[in-house]
């Protein structure tokens, strides 16, 4: 599947990629009120990815559903909608208007954004809030809930096992790391946000890193995403546990990569004489020795 | 890529030939171009098209381009039978319109690059039952740098340098607010692209007049198809209230006076 704010709504990608082959399609985060995003510029190249500070510019909810949704409902795809708060009633509230539009399957939730009545830390810095965020979401919706975690932690497989705990269906893993770059000749930043979310191949080490620590640590689906560009970058998220993975910012060099890679998976099953991808799936073959897994 | 010709210093003409169901691209539309199988650089670059030809069952798209940084220097090193990978034609294009008879073209710098198409598209035209007319005003940093006029054969050509050593001493909007009254703001069209200051000095020269003025932008880009957001710019509602628009969807080319928060000339 596509990760969020990637893919925009499907629509701008239904020219270059047959909609139905994806395995699910995760639509751009949404809140409950319409945001105008952050002034430009809001994205920056960097070596091996970008950084971006969008500001979650999105048409709110209600606009998703009377706008946006119909086009999604003629295809024969999983919808995920991706939601996000500013505070933590949002939450459920977007949740629960989703969740009856019908034509959406699951909920992703954006616990990575600011949270505003705590000084703009994020949601998901503390496994508390964020088992919060997650039990709120729950009992405003019955559909699967997916939370998606921010790498901007000193342990990610703390928030993973709280928000286990609080009701999540599935973890995804990783949000954009936070990282800035300064013009030296003007002395400025960037981006007119200063700081943004870097993502692409630069971080994938960083995400499947996380993703392998974070298989060992719950027992709900992992789904793996960073700087995946190619089949051989989806495998590697898969033998080390993740049980489907996201595609974020190759989706803008190459427009067909979803298809490229499932079309690569599927290569790479029948050269290995795999008949299920389940047998690919935490398959990684790790060294005996392995004493102390969390230090480098 | 058929040639890739150096033509004045850090400007390049690219010839690529695209195969021959590639969609004819409107004045004003841009392609995403990448050197493939690299992940530096990585992203796309938006190009606008210069121009586009179809002959013999090929088709051939030129961009004319400039060396800012790693990727436009990149390019420039690439030579014949080099494989580009090209995603277009993107964005909104200039509309042509059928009641003026005079097209006036401002360009700054490489701008010229989307308005050298536009004038090859709109020569030979008639617009309010009379043959367009097209006057020019190309403006660079010196002769050495004036670039992308052969296609402004037999239009009204006015050069502009910074320097003076070619043609008019100064910016094209100081030509241009000179000769303003001669045009007529229900008959002319205006088309500008070019940099930050010369766009906003030139919203500032129309201010207070009725003419129409579209004007290609250029933001940073990554995507190129309206998924990102990252390509915005901020513009006004009739209210007068700011918002973001898309550069590569709901543009790249703007009325000039949607568009808020230009910089203005600073001589
Ligand atoms: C719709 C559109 C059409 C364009 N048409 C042309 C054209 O016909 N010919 C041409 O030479 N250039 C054109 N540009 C600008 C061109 O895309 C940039 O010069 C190019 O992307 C710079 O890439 P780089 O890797 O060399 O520079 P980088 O190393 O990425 O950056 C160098 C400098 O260029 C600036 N820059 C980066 N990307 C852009 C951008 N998209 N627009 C403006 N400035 C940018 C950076 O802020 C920085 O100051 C167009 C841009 C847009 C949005
Ligand atoms: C431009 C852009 C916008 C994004 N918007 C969202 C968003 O709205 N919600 C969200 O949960 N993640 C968002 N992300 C994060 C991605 O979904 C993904 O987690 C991250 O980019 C890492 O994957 P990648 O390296 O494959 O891009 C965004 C990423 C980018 C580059
Ligand atoms: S470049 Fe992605 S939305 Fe315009």
């Amino acid at each position: 599947m596509n990760a969020s704010g990637t893919f925009g709504f499907g629509e701008e990608f239904a020219p270059f990629v047959d909609l139905n082959e994806l395995g699910a399609l995760v639509v751009k985060g949404l809140s409950w009120e319409p945001r105008q995003g952050n002034p430009p510029p809001r994205i920056i190249e960097t070596v091996g990815g970008m950084l971006n500070a969008i500001g979650l510019e999105n048409p709110g909810a209600r606009a998703f559903i009377e706008e946006k949704l119909p086009f999604l409902r003629q295809y024969d795809v999983a919808v995920i909608a991706n939601i996000f708060g500013e505070t933590l009633d949002e939450y459920p509230r977007v949740a629960e208007a989703l969740s009856r539009a019908g034509g959406i399957k699951a909920i992703e939730v954006n616990i990575s954004c600011p949270n505003v009545k705590k000084g703009g830390i994020a949601f998901g810095a503390d496994p508390d809030i964020a088992a919060e965020v997650t039990r709120q979401v729950k009992t405003a919706t019955d559909m699967p809930v997916i939370v998606k975690l921010t790498p901007n932690v000193a342990d990610i497989t703390d928030v993973a096992r709280s928000v286990e705990a609080a009701g999540a269906d599935a973890v995804s893993l990783i949000n954009t790391l936070t990282g800035m770059a300064i013009d030296v000749e003007s002395r400025t930043p960037q981006i007119q946000n200063v700081t943004g979310g870097l993502s692409g191949p630069a971080i994938r080490p960083v995400a499947l890193r996380m993703v392998w620590q974070t298989v060992k640590r719950v027992s709900i689906p992992v789904i793996g995403v960073g700087g995946i560009m190619r089949a051989e970058d989806a495998l590697e998220f898969l033998i080390a546990g993740a049980k489907a993975v996201q595609i974020g910012t190759a989706n803008f060099v190459n427009p067909q990569i979803t298809l490229e890679v499932i079309a690569g998976i599927e290569g790479y099953l029948i050269r290995h004489r795999m008949d299920d991808i389940r047998d690919l799936i935490g398959s990684l073959i790790e060294p005996d020795s392995l004493e102390h897994p969390h230090e480098p | 890529m058929i040639r890739n010709l150096q033509v004045a210093p850090d400007h390049y003409l690219l010839e690529l030939r695209l195969p021959a169901e590639f969609p004819c691209p409107e004045p004003g539309q841009f392609m995403m171009v990448r050197l493939r199988g690299r992940d530096e650089p990585f992203l796309s670059r938006p190009f606008s098209v210069h121009n586009f030809r179809m002959h013999r069952g090929s088709v051939s798209l030129e961009i004319l381009y400039r060396v800012v940084g790693k990727g436009t220097l990149l390019f420039s090193r690439q030579s014949k039978g080099t494989i580009l990978g090209i995603l277009g034609p993107l964005g909104r294009p200039f509309r042509i319109s059928s009641i003026c008879p005079t097209v006036v073209l401002l360009s700054g710098g490489i701008g010229v690059a989307p308005l050298a198409y536009l004038a090859h598209r709109c020569r030979g035209r008639n617009a309010g039952g009379k043959r367009t007319s097209i006057i020019v005003y190309a403006g660079a940093r010196n002769a050495q740098s004036i670039v992308g006029i052969k296609h402004f054969e037999a239009v009204d050509l006015r050069i502009c340098t910074d320097d003076g050593s070619r043609g008019f001493h100064g910016p094209v909007t100081a030509l241009f607010e000179r000769d303003l009254c001669s045009y007529d703001p229900e008959k002319t069209m205006i088309y500008a692209c070019g940099p930050p200051a010369m766009i906003g000095s030139l919203a500032r020269i129309l201010e207070a007049t009725s003419f129409s003025c579209q004007v290609s932008m250029e933001e940073r880009m990554a995507c190129g198809v309206g998924a990102c957001l990252g390509c915005v710019t901020a513009v006004k509602d009739n209210g007068g209230r700011i918002r973001y628009e898309r550069v590569c969807r709901e543009g790249p080319v703007f009325d000039i006076r949607d568009l808020a928060g230009l910089k203005t000339d600073p001589c």
